[in-house]
C-alpha cells in the first residue's frame, strides 16, 4: 500500500495548485518542497524588517485563480487580497522620457496620442484585435491542454476563431510591435514584454507582444506579497487535508521499469506513491531525478534540445525614504534594436550587457505594510538576459562588483541620490536563483519559450515515458508567469483525474 | 512526375535560400535560430 495517493515534487504555483485540486478531489497529497519557503519564483522572503518577492512581481489575468477557486468551490477574496495597481507602467526611456500607461484604455489612448499621434490608429487596431483575442480566446488558451494534435484539433474545432490568432504566434514580437506602430517610444513600450517572456523581440513570439494588453484589464498585486498567492491555494488545499513539507529535498523519482513508484529524499529516506507530480523544471526532472538511463534514447534527446529560458541578476533594496516613482512598476527600456544587440553581442557571447534595461518593482507603493514605517523596498531586475557564466567566471566572485553597478545605473536613470538612503541590499545572481529554485542556470521563466519550444513542442504534462508521472509548472504548457503556472496546475490536475479520477 | 516532384523541391529550396539572402540581419539570424530548433521538434512533440 503506497504512503500517500499522489506525491508533488516542489511547492511552486503550478504544483500547489495541482496537489490542491487532487486533495479536493479525495486524493491523499503530499507536496514535497527543498525551501523553507513556498512559492518558488512567487515567494516572498523576509529580512531586516523588509519583505522582498522573490521573483514574480505582480499578478494579471486573473481568470485561472478565480478558476481554481471555483474548482475548490471556495471564494478568491477569503483566501487572497487582491489590490489594484494603476498605472499599470511608468517608462523611462534611453534619451531620459517618463510616461505612463494607465489601466483606462482612451487615457492610453490619451497618453500615446501625446507621444506619437501617428500611432493611435495602430493602438487602435492592436487593441481590438487583442481584446477580441481575450475575449474570445482566454478559455481556450490558457485552461485546455494543448500538447497533442487531437487536443489542438479539439480546441480549434471548438474555437474555429483560433485560426485567425495562429499568424501571431509565428510571427516575432518585433514583426507584431512593427506592424501596429512606428514611432520608437511606443515600439520599445511594447516589445520590451518580450523579454519577460525570456526572448529577444527578434527571436520571441508576437502572441507575447498582448500581455501588455492583458494588463488594461487590470494588475493586482496581493496583500502581504506575492506569497500570498501560493499560501491562499495552499490553505485552500490544506482544508481538504493537503500536506505540505518544506525543507524537504527530493534527490531520485523511484521507479519500477518505467513506472513512478515514488521519490528517494536527499536524507536517504524513501516515500511511495504511484502517482508522481513534478513541479521542478523539466530537465531536472527527466535527467536527474529520472535518469537518462531510465530513459529512451529518442527522449533523452528530447528533453535534452530544450534551451533553458534566460537569466537574469535581481537586486533587493530598502530604502529609508519615498522613492521618486509613478507606479508600481517602472520599466527602464531601450529600443528593439538595443533590445536585439543585448542578446545577439552580449548574452550568446557569455558577456554581462552593459544597460540600463531593467524592471523596477515598488510593492510598497501598493502594500506600505511590507516595510517598516516611511520605509520602502525595490525589487530591481535587470531586464536583459545576464549569462550564467560569464567568460567562465562565477558570480559569487562578481557580485560586488555587480551591486556597485547597480547602485550606478539606480543613480543615473531613476533615483539620484540613492546610495545614501539604502538601508538593505541584497543581490540574487543567476547562481543564487540556481540554488533556492533548483532552477539550471539561473532560468527564471522554464524553458526557453518560442513557436519550436511551445504547446505541442513543449513536454507533456503526462509524462509520456514514465507511467504515473505528470509535469506541471513553467516547464509545460503554458510557460512562465503566475496565470499560466496556475492554469498549468489546473491542466495537470485534469489529466491526473481524466486518468485515476 | 518523379522528375517534377524533384524540381518543385529543388525550387522550393532555392526560393527558400534566396528569401534567406534578401532578408535583414535580424529575420536571417531569427531564420537561423528556428533552423536550428527544427530538427527536435519530431522528438519533443513526443516527450
Amino acid at each position: 500500500m503506497p504512503d500517500y495517493d499522489a506525491i508533488v515534487i516542489g511547492a511552486g504555483l503550478g504544483g500547489l495548485t495541482t496537489a490542491s485540486l487532487l486533495s479536493k478531489n479525495g486524493f491523499k497529497t503530499l507536496v514535497l518542497e527543498q525551501s523553507d519557503i513556498i512559492g518558488g519564483c512567487c515567494s516572498t522572503y523576509e529580512s531586516q524588517g523588509y519583505k522582498f518577492d522573490v521573483g514574480a512581481s505582480i499578478v494579471e489575468i486573473l481568470h485561472p485563480m478565480e478558476r481554481f477557486f471555483e474548482l475548490m468551490g471556495k471564494r478568491r477574496e477569503d483566501y487572497i487580497e487582491l489590490l489594484p495597481c494603476d498605472p499599470i507602467y511608468s517608462f523611462i526611456t534611453e534619451d531620459g522620457r517618463r510616461f505612463s500607461y494607465p489601466t483606462d484604455i482612451d487615457e492610453t489612448t490619451r497618453v500615446i496620442e501625446s507621444i506619437a499621434p501617428e500611432d493611435v490608429e495602430g493602438w487602435k487596431r492592436f487593441s481590438s484585435l487583442g481584446f477580441e483575442m481575450i475575449d474570445r480566446m482566454m478559455d481556450a488558451m490558457m485552461l485546455s491542454p494543448m500538447k497533442t494534435i487531437p487536443e489542438a484539433m479539439r480546441m480549434v474545432i471548438k474555437n474555429p476563431e483560433a485560426m485567425r490568432f495562429l499568424p501571431l504566434l509565428m510571427r516575432t514580437h518585433q514583426a507584431v510591435t512593427r506592424k501596429y506602430y512606428r514611432n520608437p517610444v511606443i515600439q520599445s513600450s511594447v516589445a520590451f514584454q518580450s523579454y519577460f517572456a525570456g526572448a529577444p523581440p527578434e527571436i520571441g513570439s508576437g502572441i507575447f507582444g498582448f500581455i501588455a494588453l492583458t494588463e488594461h484589464l487590470g494588475i493586482y498585486y496581493p496583500r502581504g506579497g506575492m506569497i500570498s498567492i501560493p499560501e491562499g491555494i495552499a490553505r485552500a488545499g490544506s482544508e481538504h487535508g493537503l500536506e505540505v513539507r518544506t525543507g524537504c529535498k527530493v534527490e531520485k523519482i523511484l521507479l519500477e521499469g518505467r513506472r513512478a513508484r515514488g521519490v528517494l529524499l536527499e536524507d536517504g529516506s524513501e516515500i511511495t506513491s504511484d502517482l508522481v507530480v513534478s513541479n521542478v523544471n523539466a530537465k531536472v526532472a527527466y535527467l536527474k531525478m529520472v535518469g537518462p538511463e531510465n530513459l529512451p534514447r529518442w527522449a533523452v534527446k528530447a528533453i535534452s534540445s530544450y534551451r533553458h529560458s534566460m537569466p537574469c541578476p535581481m537586486i533587493y533594496v530598502g530604502l529609508d525614504t519615498k522613492p521618486d516613482l509613478e507606479a508600481h512598476h517602472t520599466v527602464v527600456t531601450g529600443s528593439i534594436e538595443s533590445m536585439n544587440k543585448v542578446w545577439n553581442d552580449y548574452y550568446t557571447k557569455d558577456l554581462i550587457p552593459s544597460t540600463a534595461m531593467s524592471l523596477i518593482c515598488w510593492p510598497t507603493e501598493a502594500d506600505p505594510s511590507l516595510a517598516p514605517e516611511g520605509h520602502h523596498i525595490l525589487n530591481f531586475l535587470c531586464n536583459a538576459p545576464a549569462p550564467y557564466a560569464p567568460l567562465g567566471d562565477n558570480w559569487d566572485r562578481l557580485k560586488g562588483w555587480y551591486r556597485e553597478e547597480a547602485i550606478k545605473s539606480l543613480e543615473k536613470v531613476v533615483l539620484p541620490g540613492i546610495r545614501d538612503h539604502i538601508t538593505y541590499m541584497e543581490i540574487s545572481t543567476p547562481l543564487d536563483f540556481e540554488r533556492r529554485l533548483l532552477s539550471p542556470q539561473g532560468s527564471i521563466y522554464g524553458l526557453f519559450s518560442d513557436m519550436t519550444s511551445l504547446a505541442l513542442f513543449r513536454p507533456h504534462a503526462r509524462s509520456r515515458v514514465i507511467d504515473g508521472l505528470y509535469l506541471t509548472g513553467s516547464s509545460t504548457h503554458l510557460g512562465g508567469g503566475v496565470p499560466t503556472t496556475i492554469a498549468s496546475g489546473i491542466i495537470t490536475s485534469g489529466y491526473v483525474l481524466k486518468d485515476r479520477g | 512526375m518523379k522528375n517534377l516532384k524533384k524540381a518543385l523541391l529543388l525550387a522550393g529550396l532555392l526560393g527558400a535560400v534566396a528569401a534567406y539572402f534578401a532578408a535583414d540581419e535580424s529575420t536571417r539570424r531569427y531564420i537561423a535560430h528556428i533552423g536550428k530548433q527544427v530538427p527536435y521538434l519530431p522528438y519533443r512533440y513526443f516527450i
